[in-house]
């Protein structure tokens, strides 16, 4: 029984798995932070990816709607900033990383970048919150990992 | 004339010193800064000529300060500035002008039209005839410190999560270090990312840096107002907190206007030099370069291409530095017509991108930038304006071209050597 209790174990147990399955991890991850985004775009790039069986034209839609995601939902020059809606534009930007094709990856691969943007997400709507709440999203996504890797 | 006319009028004729006094005097009408502007090259309305953005100031000028116009004015004849022209001029003004300074460069007679339109937004600014959002984001800049209303607390609690996604940690606060970072809030709200990529670089180099809790906010909603207190202001900020920590040099982050306000204005808007230097963050990765601090590992192979983002390269002279880096790591990298110092704007600087009312001129006149990217066959545009960037990456799907957008300090902290 696989048990993750911090990032390195986090990180090096992410690192040991093939791409394809980096991407449905990553959609369990977004999956975990859908509730802060309004956007039905990303509910469905979220389906696409946890498809082990999706087709490379389905993931190239799905990469599409999720870059036009996220493109709508940053929070432009000089506007002011909503921490809410700013949950939005991360949990979209964690959908591109998990449906981004290898060769356009960024550092971590898909699995952590999506992780990482959904942690933000998360901390996002806590940010303007008075009394400072914790954010306990990487604890939960070493759970996703864990249950992942022992189905 | 109404009460609001008349402060127009005013704040517009404050704004007439010895330079705008000069460039009138010179301008000879030739028109050919209309063809250096993308706001008239893409449209073809003549109204966007850039000489013609600055008319309220001309006439008021003429009425001043030359013989005909003071007749003229004593007889209550000639051109006269009304309330509807003022009116009409706030989005030429504003919505149609990123300060790109590429009419600066073009006028046969030397005018810096840019530095014109510069006095203009003082004069209307004072005058009321300023774009809500431009307003909104200079009040939040004077009173949060931020622009966007970013806050510490969240700066720290994306401090936070690039640690944990780096493994380093971000220094706060550090006295004696060689470098302060300035952040725009464009970075800390939508691309965290670029403080792990400078924590990346800084690491591997050797270089010891901090960010201020007290002022880490680069972007200087005053300059692009056009209202002198308030950068000025914004400016003493930065300045008291780089003292304060004793650096010997200030890091402007990827972000156009924020480098010109600090390394250009900043000095005459506060009315002394500083006691430190100031660096956009392509010149002190550049300079990491020559010293040979970065080893870098692998290639882009995708054909590359740089956008220069007007504030860092034709009027902060930053041209090749980044050229420098991105063949550090490109080997198919090609130059878009124009480039360099002579590049055309995203379209979205000087304000623009916060103005929404300039939404549909600024997509318009994206048909620029288009063509350039079409005419090289770019397959990934390099920048170092987190503005640039987010506006560039709209206009590409607002004309339907899948072309990624990169940074270029983040690029280069992905392809360093592993310590």
């Amino acid at each position: 029984m696989t048990q993750i209790t911090n990032d390195i174990e986090f990180r090096r147990a992410i690192d040991g798995l093939d791409y394809a399955r980096q991407r449905i991890l990553a959609g369990r991850f977004v999956s975990n932070v859908l509730d802060l985004s309004t956007d039905g775009r990303i509910e469905r790039v979220v389906k696409t990816t946890l498809d082990a069986g999706a087709s490379a034209d389905q993931l190239t839609e799905a990469l599409k709607a999720a870059r036009s995601a996220t493109m709508d939902s940053y929070t432009r020059c000089g506007a002011e900033g909503d921490w809410k809606e700013q949950a939005g534009y991360f949990v979209a930007r964690a959908a591109t990383a998990a449906v981004t094709p290898e060769s356009q990856s960024k550092g971590g691969g898909p699995a952590w970048q999506a992780a990482m943007s959904s942690r933000m997400a998360r901390t996002s709507i806590l940010i303007d919150n008075a009394e400072q709440a914790t954010s306990h999203e990487s604890e939960q996504q070493y759970r996703i990992l864990a249950e992942f890797l022992n189905s | 004339m109404s009460a609001s006319l008349e402060k127009g009028i005013n704040a517009l004729k404050q704004q007439i010193d010895a330079p705008i006094a000069t460039f009138f005097s010179s301008c000879v009408h030739c028109g050919m800064c209309a063809e250096a502007c993308l706001f008239y090259t893409e449209t073809g309305d003549p109204k966007y000529t850039p000489i013609n953005k600055v008319e309220p100031l001309r006439i008021i000028w003429k009425q001043e300060y030359t013989l005909l116009g003071r007749l003229g004015k004593l007889f209550g004849i000639g051109e006269t500035v009304t309330d509807e022209m003022l009116t009409e001029w706030e989005s030429l003004v504003y919505d149609s002008c990123t300060m790109c300074g590429r009419c600066s460069m073009i006028c046969p007679v030397g005018n810096d039209i840019a530095y014109m339109v510069r006095k203009t937004r003082e004069g209307m600014a004072a005058a009321g005839h300023a774009p809500d959002g431009l307003i909104g984001a200079s009040k939040r800049a004077i009173t949060i410190g931020s622009p966007m209303g970013v806050k510490l607390p969240a700066l720290q609690a994306q401090i936070g999560h690039v640690e944990k996604d780096t493994g380093m940690k971000i220094p706060v606060d550090v006295e004696g270090a060689e470098y302060m970072c300035l952040l725009s809030s464009m970075e800390i709200m939508n691309f965290p990312e670029y403080i792990g990529a400078i924590a990346k670089i800084f690491d591997h180099a050797g270089v010891s840096w901090t960010i201020s809790s007290e002022a880490f906010e680069a972007t200087n909603s005053g300059i692009q107002i056009g209202v002198s207190e308030i950068a000025a202001e914004l400016i003493q900020r930065v300045v008291d907190a780089a003292e304060k920590l004793k650096v010997k040099a200030v890091i402007s982050p990827e972000c156009g206007h924020a480098y010109m306000a600090i390394r250009w204005e900043g000095p005459n808007l506060i009315g002394r030099p500083y006691s430190f230097k100031v660096f956009h963050i392509l010149e002190v990765l550049d300079q990491l370069r020559e010293q040979g601090r970065l080893k870098t590992r692998g290639m882009e192979k995708a054909r590359l291409t740089y956008h220069d983002p007007c504030q860092i390269a034709r009027r902060g002279g930053v041209l090749e530095q980044p050229r420098n880096l991105i063949n550090m790591i490109a080997e198919n990298f090609v130059e878009m017509p124009d480039a360099g110092k002579m590049n055309w704007c995203c379209g979205a600087g000087g304000g623009v991108s916060t103005n929404e009312r300039a939404d549909e001129i600024r997509l318009k006149v994206f048909q620029r930038k288009k063509d350039q990217l079409d005419e090289v066959h770019a397959e990934g545009l390099v920048s170092a304006c987190s503005n640039c960037r987010i506006y560039i990456e709209e206009g590409l799907e607002e004309y339907h071209m899948d072309i990624p957008v990169l940074s270029l300090t983040e690029t280069l902290a992905e392809h360093l050597v592993d310590k």
